[in-house]
């Protein structure tokens, strides 16, 4: 039997139109993405990833093409629609964490909950107390965003995407602003998150996060360059003893 | 309704992440609020002390006097004086008038043993007394023979008798009004301040008939009869009978206007009513426009706070906010800042009367409909000047919000 699709993409493009001038940012993207992968997406600047992602996680509308999420057709959603999705079945991470400041941890891992309308959550204390266990946090769930470090801040951005129970979870560079041991930790999570069967996609553009990946699509000009598995994948001691340093 | 519920704790901890500039926001609606609340109060507290004063008058009372109009600037009489031939008709026809007294006045100067004052004096009958129900600190009143002998006496009033006896006794002194003696016979009792702000205190009381014939010069006529009626239900039974007289009196013919005016009490009551109602909602106006003010500052914090938070709606569209919520929250933000103001301006204003009435004396009662209006005016104010910026922030577009810096 094959692996349910979590994403699939159908001759996806996206133009935008700036004046008279077009900017084709995606041409003809065709993708399919299965329930427990790990794919990290790379590419320079300007390659369409950020347009992609957009698309991917019902922010933008593609100018042509089908998607389809979790079976769901996202081309004929109205906006509240959308909107429910993007609560139901996606977890964003962001570069920047995007954290409510002043707020304690938990608070910030609540929000998805906030705006979820299924009542499958009745008690979003306790499931963001759970998720924030999964990334070992356990111990720092009354802490305010400003008393976190980098990573940890990071982490509580990683519970966030998945206190919802998504379909996918979505990281724009999640490890752009962190240091390399820091960055590995959070890459580490990904791979732990990814063995309990959680789909991840992640968009980055440092090779040594992409590595700890299970298949990797390279973009160049809004087209898919190459998509194959990934051979060597890293692990977290591979990496920090790449970096010279120790498993602490 | 459990979505907003939910919106409504969003909404609250984001005003208590920043107390201060919540706080700070707030105080223009909290000064608004106390301005119309104590400017309304003391509006009303006017009217009242005006009411009472008028009560105070005697339920009974009925003027009547010579119709005035005015005509490029001055005060013109219309038609006959009310004089002599009148008082006599009404007193001898007049059924449910009980007491009644002419009145004239002159302005003059008033000199005493210890000091000289410019003032009023008043021309009236023995019977004014009673009509007025003034009562007597020292002495007698005139009686009717000095009436009818047109005897130099008079009753004086407490600030007259201040200003020209200091410390002596008055009762039995002379004092002279524009150089021709009067013999004080009585001291009227303190009555304070009138319905219109003068001293019902600074008064000299004499015979009309003495004043009409020493003082009056070549003016024809009473200014005014003050009258009674027989008793409160026949004040208005009084006034159409002392309306027919007077018309028949002055031959007015059936298509004519009255060429005199009568009132009741109640009717002062209510020009005195309207007078101090526009008084009240004029000075209500203003203050207004200071919760108009705080309003634009709580719109103008709201703008500041959505360009500041422009990330954090764009992460709570990306999780799965729909743009109702985000609406609905930075509404009731600005709803519930409105209303913190208008309850704390509430709190001000009433202890803002308090001080008053500590400081002046002056009793404003806060009236309940103050409260309402200035709370009122509040919410309306947080949600007309909350819904631009908070439809602002639900127009964000979550990719560009989410990239903001």
């Amino acid at each position: 039997m094959a692996n349910k699709k979590v994403i699939e993409t159908k001759n996806l493009s996206k133009v935008f139109k700036n004046g008279d001038i077009e900017v084709h940012a995606l041409t003809s993207i065709n993708m399919v993405i299965e329930v427990g992968e790990f794919v990290a997406i790379m590419g320079a600047s300007g390659s369409g990833k950020s347009t992609l992602l957009n698309i991917l996680g019902c922010l933008d509308k593609p100018s042509e093409g089908d998607y389809y999420l979790d079976g769901v057709h996202v081309n004929k959603l109205n906006k509240n629609e959308l909107a429910a999705i993007r609560n139901q079945k996606i977890g964003f991470i962001f570069q920047s964490y995007n954290l409510l400041s002043r707020t304690t941890a938990l608070e910030n891992v609540e929000l998805p909950l906030v705006y979820n309308r299924t009542g499958k959550f009745l008690n979003p204390a306790a499931h963001a107390k759970m998720a924030l266990e999964k990334v070992g946090l356990g111990n720092r769930i009354y802490h305010k965003t400003n008393e976190l470090s980098g990573g940890e801040q990071q982490r509580v951005a990683i519970a966030r995407a998945l206190v919802n129970d998504p379909a996918i979870i979505l990281s724009d560079e999640a490890t752009g602003n962190l240091d390399s041991k820091a960055s590995i930790e959070v890459a580490d999570l990904f791979v732990k998150l990814n063995d309990q069967g959680k789909t991840i996609m992640m968009i980055t553009h440092e090779p040594e996060i992409a590595q700890f990946a299970k298949r990797m699509i390279y973009l160049r000009d809004g087209r898919i360059l190459t998509d194959e598995p990934i051979k060597n994948r890293s692990t977290k001691e591979s990496a920090l003893l790449e970096l010279g340093l120790t498993v602490s | 309704m459990r979505q907003l519920f939910k919106t409504f704790k969003v909404a609250f901890q984001a005003i208590n992440k920043n107390r201060s500039r919540s706080l700070l926001t707030v105080l223009g609606i909290i000064i608004g609020v106390a301005a119309v609340i104590m400017t309304i109060s003391a509006g009303e507290g006017a009217n009242k002390e005006v009411q009472d004063q008028i009560s105070g008058l005697g339920t009974n009372l009925v003027m009547i006097f010579t119709k005035m109009e005015h005509r490029g600037g001055s005060h013109v009489r219309m038609g006959r004086p009310i004089d002599k031939r009148d008082f006599d008709i009404l007193q001898k026809n007049a059924v449910w008038i009980s007491k009644m007294s002419p009145l004239v006045n002159v302005g003059v100067q008033a000199a005493g043993p210890n000091g000289y004052k410019p003032t009023i004096v008043y021309g009236v009958n023995h019977e004014y007394f009673d009509i007025l129900s003034r009562e007597l600190a020292l002495g007698d009143f005139f009686k009717e023979d000095d009436v009818k002998t047109a005897n130099k006496v008079c009753v004086i009033g407490e600030t007259t008798r201040k200003e020209l006896f200091a410390d002596l006794d008055p009762i039995g002194r002379q004092i002279r009004i524009d150089k021709i003696p009067f013999t004080v016979v009585g001291l009227l009792k303190e009555v304070g301040q009138g319905a219109m702000g003068q001293d019902q205190d600074d008064v000299i009381l004499a015979p009309y008939t003495t004043i009409q014939d020493r003082l009056y010069g070549h003016r024809r006529g009473y200014d005014m009869i003050m009258a009674s009626a027989l008793d409160e239900n026949s004040v208005a039974n009084a006034k159409i009978e002392v309306s027919e007289l007077l018309r028949e009196s002055h031959q007015i013919r059936p298509f004519e206007k009255d060429d005199f005016d009568v009132m009741t009490q109640v009717e002062l009551q209510e020009i005195t009513g309207n007078i101090t109602g526009i008084l009240t909602t004029l000075l209500g106006a203003i203050a207004s426009i200071s919760l108009i003010v705080g309003g634009i500052g709580i719109m103008n914090i709201m703008l500041v706070s959505v360009t500041e938070r422009t990330r954090e709606i764009g992460t709570r569209l990306a999780i799965g906010a729909r743009e109702s919520d985000i609406l609905t929250q930075f509404l009731i933000e600005a709803v519930v800042l409105s209303l913190a103001g208008g309850i704390l301006g509430t709190v001000l204003g009433i202890i803002g009367n308090q001080v008053i009435y500590k400081l002046t004396n002056f009793y404003i009662p806060t009236a309940p409909y103050s409260i309402m209006i200035g709370f009122g005016f509040a919410a309306l104010v947080g949600i007309a000047f909350g819904y631009f910026p908070a439809r602002k922030a639900a127009k964000l577009n979550p990719i560009d919000a989410l990239r903001y810096e």
